[in-house]
This record gives C-alpha cells, structure tokens and sequence, in this order.
C-alpha cells in the first residue's frame, strides 16, 4: 500500500474512528497528495496586509454600490 | 392556448391575479406533467396532492375575494427535498434521513408562502446535497429531461429536472460548489447562487457552513428576480444573514445594458474547454454586447489560491457535520459520498484556518482588481458537453470515473469560496442536443446586475421557452 495512503488513513483511524468505507474512499484519500501541493503552492502567497480580517466584512467592503 | 404549465412562474402569478387562470388549474397542469414524465425523469421523492389541492382551493378563494394578493400568489412549487417543513417529510435525498420530520419551517418557505405560494412536494436531490451529476443511490438517479441518459447535474437535479420538465413553476435548490447554477446549465433552466449571506439558511440542511447558499431555479430570469426578493434580506433565525436592504430586483430588468462592462476570463474559466461550450458562451456575449455592453478579456488574480483554500472549506466542513454516521452507519451512504466524506478527515486544522482567514482579504484584492475593469464575468457554467450519468458513476466506474465527476463543477465553485453571486441561464445546445449555460457573476450584492444582464440576453433568444422531449413523448 502507498506510504501516504496507509499514513492517513491511520491518522483518520486515530483521531477520528473512522474506516476507509470503500476503495473510491482511498483512491480519493491518496488524492490528497495532490490538495496538499496545491495548498502549498499558495500559502503565504499572496501577503496582504489586513489579515486576519472578516469575511463579511469584506462582502461589504467590495459590494454593488446603489445603482 | 399555451399549456398552462409552460407559463413561467411570473406570467403564471399574473394570470392567477387576473383571474385568467386558477391555482387549481396551475396545480392540476403541473401534476399531469409529473404523472406523465416523472417515471422517466425522477425529479420527485414525495407529493402531498391532498394538502396541495386544499392550499390552491383556499389561493382560488382570496382571488374571488378579492383579498391582498402577494407576489407568488397561487403558485403551486416544489423543492429540494431539504427544506424543512413541519410535519412534512424531509429525506435529504438520503437513506440515513429517510423518516426524518422536522418540526420547523424553513424561513425561506415561510417568506414564499407569505407571499402566496404553497408547496406541493419534495424534489430529487444529490444525497446530503453532495454531488454535481444528480446520482442518487437511494432514491434513484435523476434524468435529464433533455436525454434521459444524461446527468442532470445536482446537487439540486430534481429541482432543475423538474422545473425543465414543467412539474413546478421554480424551485428552491441550494449551492455549496455550484448545486444550483450546474442543474439549472444541464436542465436549460435558469438559477442564481446568491451572494454569500444574502439569503437565510435557517431550517435548511446544512452541508458546509461557510460555502452553503439558498436560491431559486426558474425558467426565466425575471421569475428568479421575483423569488429573489421575496426570499432575500435578514433573518434574526441566521445570524449569518446580511443585513443589507434587498432591492426591488424586477425592477432593474430593463433590458438597457448600455455601459455594462463583461469580462471573459483568460484563465481557469477556459482551462480543457470544450469548444462547443466557449463559442456558445461568445455568441452569448456578441448578444449582450448589442444591447450595448462593451465585452473584454481579462486576467482573474489570485485564481490558484481561490481553488486551493475553496476546496479545503467544503470538505472539511462537510465531514465535521456528518463524522457521527461516518463513524456508525457508513454503509448507509452511496459510495461516492462516503468517498468523497472521507479524505476530509486528514485536512489539518490549520489548513482550515488559514483558508478561511484568507477568504476575506482574497476576496478584496480579488473584486478590487476585476471590478475596477468589469462590471460582470462570463463564463461558462460546465466546462465540457454534458456527460452521462454512466460516465461519472463512481459507485460502477472504474479508477479514474472521481475526476470526471468532480470537473462537472471546475467553473462554478471558486464563486462559492469568494461569495460572489452568480446566474446561470441556457445559451445553446451541444452536439448531443443538451443545453449549454452561461455563468454570469458579478460583486457581492450585484444580483440586480447579473440578472439584468441575463434577462436581456432572454429579451433576445429563446433557450429558455424551448421543451424538452421527455414532455413530447408523455
């Protein structure tokens, strides 16, 4: 079995009592490789200046003016 | 005379008023519909004909009346089977919640039929409202009106089968990656995802706190214009909801698209297109463009960032709320979404964290860049010709069938991360003859934008009006 794979499902096991359901579940699983070079392809890229900052806050921030 | 199911939901409410037609009548239309093509569409889990019959009877009486009517008054309608209504049914398109009766009305079925409408039953919906195609192990899958052995897209497939197939004037469908805009491109129908906050998700199931969006599916963009103001504006039952005051959207809908700056995207929203998909999204937009709109290429910022961290929200959030079955009744789910469940149990938390304390800053920099240049994005709303539900059966398919079925919803989720509202209405047809849509977004509470922008474009083309075959062959 992959070295990642058996390691994260160990990991879902532990800290979370749960099985790989199905194999789709571990085909998917092994897929994560691929989330967690995505996620650090961008972190602390890009830098902004106002972190942390609202969510909400910055839908208003950015909203349609009144037409 | 025009079938009175085929009337939209605003031209159907303003032969109610004027008495041209009966909620009995709408009703009784919608019904032969759905015992002709339901067999074959599966848009439906449950119809309550007695409860409905009574409520459009009582709609007739304060017509003759002469009673204040409301915007949607005597519209029969039916939902995604996941918004609550007390002593109603509430299957969530799921085995685990097949019994399940809330004792709580959802608030935006309390505002539409505060406003005249009345429900009649729940629609098919993708289990827990997690898959993009309309597969549904325990229900049976949904079929697209269009050409049975095609998805419907979902998750929201009954609403947007449905509503193609003249079962229901609109639906309500929800949008956690595009579960309202995929179903209304697949189906030819028209649906917005509104702006993150915009409309209260009280007595809703909930499938990812942060991504999760209330909307309708219609057949025109005026009837999403209606719903949308009935439905839309604060609710002290979600505190998450905006308080920003709702504007008359029907009122905007005037066809005049003078000065309207589009945007096409030169990057992510034609990455593996098909190119049947982007010249009917062009076409669409030389459309738009004689209406006075200028259309322009521009560069989407922070793209790679928008779909990493968006991806990490959904399925963190969504394995929080379903760790209990996943741990006691795993065996209860589909396969594919117990799959899917599963990996996001070994996100970390910080990932968690750092991805949705970007969110905001990502979503400024993002709308200070593109709006500055346009007032819209168009893209289109699936990247490639619709597929078969045999194609993205994970539960049958072989390695490989996750990705096909995960690029179903490429182009309409990184909206859901920035919260940014987004229409989908039909622009044309694919060589197998299933409709193309048009994703049309604009800022945070720009729905008044985008659907002027798309009820023009339905001023001028009529992928809208058209039936599907499953209605000729009743």
């Amino acid at each position: 079995m992959d070295d990642f794979l058996s390691r994260t499902e160990a990991m879902i096991a532990a800290w979370h009592g749960i099985a790989a359901p199905n194999e789709p579940a571990r085909r998917m699983a092994a897929d994560l490789a691929s989330t967690i070079a995505a996620f650090e392809a961008v972190r602390d890229l890009p830098r902004f200046e106002d972190e942390p900052s609202s969510f909400e806050a910055a839908l208003l921030d950015a909203m349609e003016q009144p037409q | 005379m025009t079938d009175l199911a085929d009337l939209s939901l605003t031209e159907a409410a303003e032969a109610v008023r004027t008495g041209d037609a009966t909620a009995t009548e709408l009703l009784d239309a919608c019904l032969a519909n759905i015992d002709a093509a339901n067999p074959r569409v599966n848009a439906t889990i449950w119809l309550d004909r007695e409860g409905a019959a009574a409520a459009a009877r009582a709609a007739d009486a304060a017509v003759r009346a002469r009673a204040p009517l409301g915007p949607l008054h005597g519209i029969p309608l039916a939902h995604k089977d996941m918004y609550y209504q007390a002593g109603k049914p509430c299957t969530c398109g799921s085995a685990l919640r097949k019994d399940f009766v809330p004792d709580t009305t959802a608030t935006v079925i309390e505002r539409m039929s505060a406003a005249g409408a009345f429900t009649f039953g729940g629609l098919n919906m993708a289990e827990f409202a997690q898959n993009p195609t309309g597969h549904n192990a325990h229900h049976g899958d949904c079929h697209n009106p269009w050409s049975l052995p095609y998805i419907t897209g979902g998750s929201s497939s009954g609403s947007g089968a449905g509503v193609a197939s003249r079962f229901t004037y609109a639906a309500l469908g929800s949008d956690t990656g595009g579960s309202i805009r995929l179903p209304a491109s697949a189906c030819g129908v028209t649906g917005i995802k509104p702006t993150q906050t915009r409309v209260s998700r009280a007595g809703v199931m909930p499938l990812s706190f942060s991504h999760d969006n209330v909307g309708p599916l219609a057949r025109t963009a005026r009837d999403c214009a209606r719903i949308l103001r009935v439905i839309a504006g604060h609710d002290e039952r979600d505190p998450t909801s905006a308080r920003v005051p709702v504007p008359d959207y029907e009122a905007a809908l005037d066809g005049d698209l003078r000065g309207l700056r589009i945007g096409l995207p030169t990057n992510h929203f034609r990455d593996d297109a098909d190119a049947e998909v982007l010249e009917a999204v062009e076409r669409a937009t030389e459309i738009l463009a004689a209406r006075g709109a200028t259309v322009q290429r521009v560069a989407l910022p922070h793209m790679d960032a928008v779909l990493a961290y968006g991806g990490i929200v959904s399925r963190v959030e969504g394995a929080a709320i379903h760790a209990r079955w996943m741990r006691d009744a795993p065996q209860d789910y589909a396969v594919h979404l117990s799959a899917r469940l599963y990996g996001g149990y070994a996100i970390p938390g910080a990932y968690y964290v750092e991805s949705l304390s970007r969110r905001g800053p990502i979503l400024k920099a993002f709308a200070a860049e593109v709006f500055s240049k346009v007032d819209v994005l168009a893209t289109p709303t699936i990247r490639f010709r619709l597929p078969t539900l045999a194609d993205t059966d994970i539960d049958r398919g072989p390695p490989g069938t996750e990705k096909r079925f995960m690029a179903v919803s490429d182009y309409t989720r990184p909206f859901n991360y920035l919260g940014l509202p987004a229409v989908s209405l039909p622009c044309g047809f694919d060589a197998n003859g299933l409709p193309i849509g048009l994703q049309v977004a604009g800022r945070p509470f720009a729905e008044a934008r985008i659907l002027r922008a798309a009820e023009a474009y339905q001023r001028d083309t009529d992928w809208h009006r058209q039936r599907p075959p499953v209605l000729a062959a009743a």
